[in-house]
């Protein structure tokens, strides 16, 4: 079997390991809550990764498939009544579908039109949302506590929702992974490359952007819905928030675009760095004055992101983190 | 290749567990847990809050702190920066409880950050008095630790509507806020009372938050003939908004605005605030009889000694959730959860901010009954500006500026 002796599927394997493991074991509530962003921030930064660092179209307005997502899912749980699991994939289904058609639509844009095509989509769809009453308009939707009975309560119905985007988290990196290896994702790389020249090879360009458009939403819809769900609370503004998609693409630039374990990494310093200078008594008061620093370092010295950097000093490691 | 991956997984864990580390308090100290917006859009009114929340404290601490069964319990306040934004509060509001050991919380300040906070103190069953949120949704989701400060939002710019109502039932109205939940809320419920009334509303607009141009909103509430403006935000939209329709020269008749024209440093805008008018949960001249605790002139002198600004209602609403909390922990004759609760939902008080008392039917919980809101307007005398108290008429300090300019 060779999968099983790539280090690859260990890394992840282990990664989802250490994420259920820490908090679950010492019931450790606080070191969740500090994960649980940490695991949503890597989801969104590996999915992102598709788009930008596979396919080379910078998607700035990513957030919206998780807005939406959390949107389709609080309204199917607390409206309909519907389990947690079923909503979340339904949610991601109906993100991905929309996801195709805008696909379709603005990906025969390219470089700065599309990115500005992006942002446009997700200011459209938060000013829709925010009017659609159905969805509570712009005071969003409120989940009433009984909602968590059927987990078993709010405390362990937020730990069941924890492991899941765990779950969503590992998926996300094995998709990532295989696409990375499969001939798919070889056609992705030729477009980044030299888009016209891959249509000459015979990639079909079109058909392949808005595939993978659609693709990178379905994940972190599904992360929107629990995460919202957990959130107690779904407004337009948190949901469609134009800072998560600059975060995401700042993860990215951090690790390593391109890279499975870059999109990772990059997500798990940047969340673990926000928290911690966040907290800190000492840092807190010019939090986001360091991290702007250190990010700045960072893009000005090492701009292949970290896992680039290791790359080179360390060409044997390339094999292992892919 | 072997020692770099244990180095490796050790920095990791390093890294994870670093976060961890254990806050011990001393015993005799009470620890009340919540987050302030240091940074971001809520800045100025979450500081005030803060402030209030630290006057209390001190006053407290100083005079023994609180006593409970012979022992006095000093204060100790553990917060955290949320950025004015509802994405981390939930990852903080857990830390400030396991981590921190919070005996207690208070809220954030406005309704968003509130209602995300609400479900941690919800899930660990931590009393949390609520202050600087105003919407009602919140409370009506079957909480049972809840505890509201604030007279909920309908009551918000419902004064404005019956005073206009008795000054000059033809006035014309726009309805011009902040899109976003707490002004939603409130302007949907100053036009079902202007209906009510039967006030015609002759312009019913909401704007972006973000919004830093006014323009076309003004240059269309002109086009309406409306004599009033009614509506707004929070501190930095509503000071923008107040500025441009004084550049503009807007013809209103009278303004009335949420928030922004409360906080002192609404003066700044100098005669763009003249006739300015902001429902108010508290003034300084208000005159209610206190049952324990200050009264409102004490509150506001010693808050003028501390900070060097006048007391505006979200400092008071700060103060006063401290002071509701001590009464209840003193009555309860502990730090019980459950007894303390009890306590609040059996509060039915009047202090310095004036009356309180707490829904306790399982639909409401924790919902604002007892107090009442005020209507202050920014007034000139003697070429200083102050702010006096137009309505009701029992509490007021000045008759209304009609028409303000």
């Amino acid at each position: 079997m060779s999968l099983l002796r790539q280090p690859m599927l260990w890394l992840i394997l282990g990664a989802m390991a250490l994420f259920a493991g820490l908090p679950g074991f010492g019931g450790d509530v606080a070191l969740r809550e500090g994960l649980f962003l940490t695991a949503i921030a890597i989801i969104l930064a590996s999915n992102l990764n598709l788009m930008i660092g596979y396919t080379g179209y910078v998607n700035f307005g990513n957030i919206v498939f998780f807005g939406l997502g959390g949107y389709f899912g609080v309204w199917l749980t607390t409206m309909h009544g519907w389990p947690l699991v079923p909503a979340a994939i339904v949610a991601a289904i109906l993100v991905s579908t929309i996801a195709l058609f805008f696909g379709l639509g603005i990906l025969r844009l390219r470089g700065s039109y599309f990115t500005l095509a992006t942002i446009g989509i997700n200011e459209a769809v938060r000013a829709l949302v925010s009017n659609i009453d159905a969805w509570g308009g712009s005071t969003g939707m409120y989940l009433s506590v009984s909602v968590y009975q059927p987990l078993g309560g709010p405390r362990q119905a937020l730990w069941i929702v924890y492991f899941l985007v765990i779950g969503i988290m590992g998926a996300s990196l094995f998709l990532s992974w295989f696409i990375r290896r499969s001939k798919f994702g070889l056609g992705l790389f030729a477009i980044r490359e030299d888009e016209d020249a891959a249509s000459v090879l015979g990639v079909h360009p079109a058909l392949y952007k808005s595939v993978i458009y659609s693709v990178s939403g379905f994940l972190p819809a599904m992360a929107g819905a629990l995460f919202f769900f957990k959130n107690g609370v779904i407004q337009p503004d948190q949901a469609f928030d134009l800072t998560m998609s600059t975060e995401a693409i700042v993860m990215l630039m951090l690790g390593g675009q391109g890279s499975v374990t870059g999109a990772a990494v990059g997500a798990f310093l940047y969340d673990q760095l926000r928290s911690t200078l966040l907290t800190s008594s000492m840092f807190s008061q010019f939090q986001l004055v360091i991290a702007g620093i250190l990010l700045l370092l960072i893009v000005l010295f090492v701009p292949g992101g970290l896992i680039g950097w290791i790359g080179e000093r360390w060409p044997r490691l390339r094999r292992v983190l892919e | 290749m072997k020692r770099l991956w244990t180095a490796l997984a050790f920095a990791i864990i390093a890294l994870v567990g670093g976060g961890t580390r254990q806050t011990v308090a001393a015993a005799d100290t009470i620890t009340i847990g919540f987050t302030v917006s240091e940074t971001g859009a809520l800045n100025v009114d979450s500081l005030a809050q803060l402030h209030g929340f630290e006057l209390w404290r001190d006053q407290v601490n100083a005079a023994g702190g609180i006593k409970v069964g012979g022992k006095g319990y000093q204060i100790r306040f553990v917060s955290y920066d949320d950025q004015s934004r509802p994405d981390r509060v939930q990852q903080l509001y857990s830390r400030l409880i396991t981590q921190d050991n919070a005996d207690f919380l208070f809220s954030p300040y406005s309704s968003n950050l509130v209602a995300t906070a609400a479900i941690i103190s919800e899930q660990y069953g931590k009393v949390m008095l609520t202050t600087g949120a105003a919407e009602e949704k919140t409370y009506q989701l079957g909480n049972k630790y809840l505890f509201q400060l604030y007279s909920p939002a309908k009551d918000y710019l419902a004064a404005a509507m019956d005073l206009m109502k008795k000054k000059d039932p033809t006035a014309k109205v726009a309805l011009v806020y902040s899109d976003d939940g707490f002004s939603k809320a409130v302007a949907a419920a100053a036009k079902a009372r202007a209906k009510e009334l039967s006030q015609e509303v002759v312009m019913d607009e909401a704007y972006a938050p973000s919004t830093t141009d006014f323009g076309p909103i003004i240059n269309k509430m002109i086009g309406a003939h409306a004599d009033v403006m009614i509506g707004g935000g929070h501190y930095p939209d509503g000071t923008t908004l107040a500025r441009q329709m004084f550049d503009q020269k807007a013809p209103m008749k009278f303004v009335c605005m949420l928030v922004a024209p409360d906080s002192p440093q609404f003066a700044s805008l100098g005669d763009a605030a003249v006739g300015l008018a902001v429902p108010s949960q508290w003034e300084p001249s208000v005159t209610y009889k206190p049952q324990f605790g200050p009264d409102p002139a004490t509150f506001g002198r010693d808050f003028q000694a501390k900070y060097g600004i006048e007391a505006g209602y979200h400092a008071a609403g700060g103060y006063a959730a401290g002071l509701i909390l001590q009464q209840a922990i003193a009555k309860a004759g502990g730090l019980d959860q459950e007894k303390v609760t009890a306590a609040l939902n059996a509060t039915d008080a009047t202090i310095f901010y004036g009356h309180v008392k707490f829904a306790t039917d399982p639909q409401n919980h924790g919902l604002q009954l007892g107090h009442d809101m005020v209507l202050a307007q920014w007034q000139k005398k003697n070429g200083q500006l102050v702010k006096e108290v137009v309505w009701p008429d029992a509490a007021k300090t000045a008759d209304l500026l009609y028409p303000m300019r």
